[in-house]
């Protein structure tokens, strides 16, 4: 019983948490921002849902793959943040016009002064 | 040939858990078919590595420390990015920083990567060529030395503990 | 009580979808769309691990996980064509 409310609220902090880091995809500004959202939340939104669907079923085989979904997730993440960021970046993507300092262009151009094409700004 | 047991052993139990039922018998078959998965895929593996599983198991204590320390700071992570979402007016100074790494393998790299990632407000970019400096993209990068001050003194520690 | 919630918590997924389609669709760069397809994924995944505890059918949870990893790797190969212009 204890157990069945505590993955309802997991659950329900799992949705919220996903819906959130959808609006914060539309929301903030260029595109290292929305993977500060996407990244982040999502991970955790999907780890929620899927740790509740573990604590509705137990260590059934149903269980134990939602297991292996979440700790997938947890661990892909961050890998394919990184290279959509570094693609963006060499992409020819600028930073938003709120940004304050960029030190990777900097040492890019110091590596190789190529003239670049127009950034892309928002 | 010890080495080849140890890889084994890891794709055995990442195949029981894909199976979805965790016994014995189902351990024993991923520990035979393992090899000719790893054979091809030679060159994917760091076989070039001094392996020992005393070292292996001496870590555990680091590793339950650092896997603690990575679900607070993912915790705090969401709760910081989820107000900036929920803000009526967006109002954020990003920037991309530089912040010098002590992690000399590849392991502790990846490790201190990735944790980056999923820690608050900070996105990690790139690697420079010489393995000395993370590129990192944080949402409030008004100041970079605590940026990386922080890095340095709240995960690097654990990390370089937990995965050299 | 709980297939209610199941059934509501499927309902919001989909109205989840919505700023994701919006940026796919507008979005002004290349990788906009790709983070936008991304989390795309990660709903549809998270939508199929509820419908699979809705129908109590183990199933629909390999594939999940199978699209999970198939998300992972086109990422990642979207991300090296951007790059580089070759995907090996």
């Amino acid at each position: 019983m204890i157990l069945d409310i505590l993955s309802n609220i997991v659950l329900v902090i799992g949705l919220f948490f996903v819906f959130l880091a959808m609006l914060g995809l539309a929301r903030l500004p260029d595109v290292y921002n929305r993977l500060h959202a996407t990244t982040k939340i999502g991970t955790l939104g999907a780890f929620g849902v899927m740790l509740s669907i573990l604590l509705k079923v137990g260590f059934s085989a149903m269980g134990v793959k939602a297991l292996t979904v979440a700790l997938f997730i947890l661990v892909t993440s961050p890998v394919a943040a990184h290279m959509i960021s570094r693609a963006a970046h060499r992409h020819g993507v600028g930073l938003c016009k709120e940004s304050v300092i960029d030190e990777y262009g900097k040492a890019c151009d110091a590596a190789c002064p190529v003239p670049k094409e127009d950034t892309i700004q928002e | 040939m010890k080495r080849y047991f140890a890889y084994s052993a890891i794709l055995a139990l990442v195949w029981c858990f894909v199976h979805g039922t965790v016994s014995i018998n189902n351990f024993i078959v991923g520990l035979i078919i393992a090899p000719f998965v790893i054979r091809p895929f030679k060159t994917l593996y760091p076989f070039n590595l001094d392996f020992s599983f005393s070292n292996a198991v001496k870590k555990i204590p680091a590793q339950i420390k650092y896997l603690y320390v990575l679900v607070v700071e993912i915790i705090k992570a969401n709760i910081m990015v989820a107000k900036i979402v929920l803000q009526p007016k967006i109002d954020i100074k990003p920037g991309i920083i530089a912040v010098p790494i002590d992690s000399k393998t590849d392991i502790g790299i990846t490790a201190i990567a990735n944790t980056i990632t999923l820690t608050p407000g900070t996105l990690t970019i790139d690697v420079s060529e010489d393995r000395q400096v993370l590129y990192v993209h944080a949402i409030d990068a008004t100041d970079p030395e605590g940026v990386a001050q922080s890095i340095k003194d709240d995960l690097e520690k654990y990390t370089m503990e937990a995965f050299e | 009580m709980s297939s209610m919630l199941l059934e509501y918590s499927l309902i919001f997924m989909v109205i989840s979808f919505i700023p994701c389609l919006y940026r796919v669709i507008k979005g002004p760069t290349i990788p906009d769309r790709v983070v936008a397809l991304d989390a795309m994924t990660t709903i549809i995944v998270v939508m199929l691990g509820i419908y699979s505890y809705d129908q109590e059918s183990v199933f629909f949870m390999d594939v999940a996980l199978v699209l999970a990893i198939i998300s992972f790797v086109g990422t990642v190969t979207i991300s090296k064509y951007l790059d580089e212009g070759v995907v090996f």
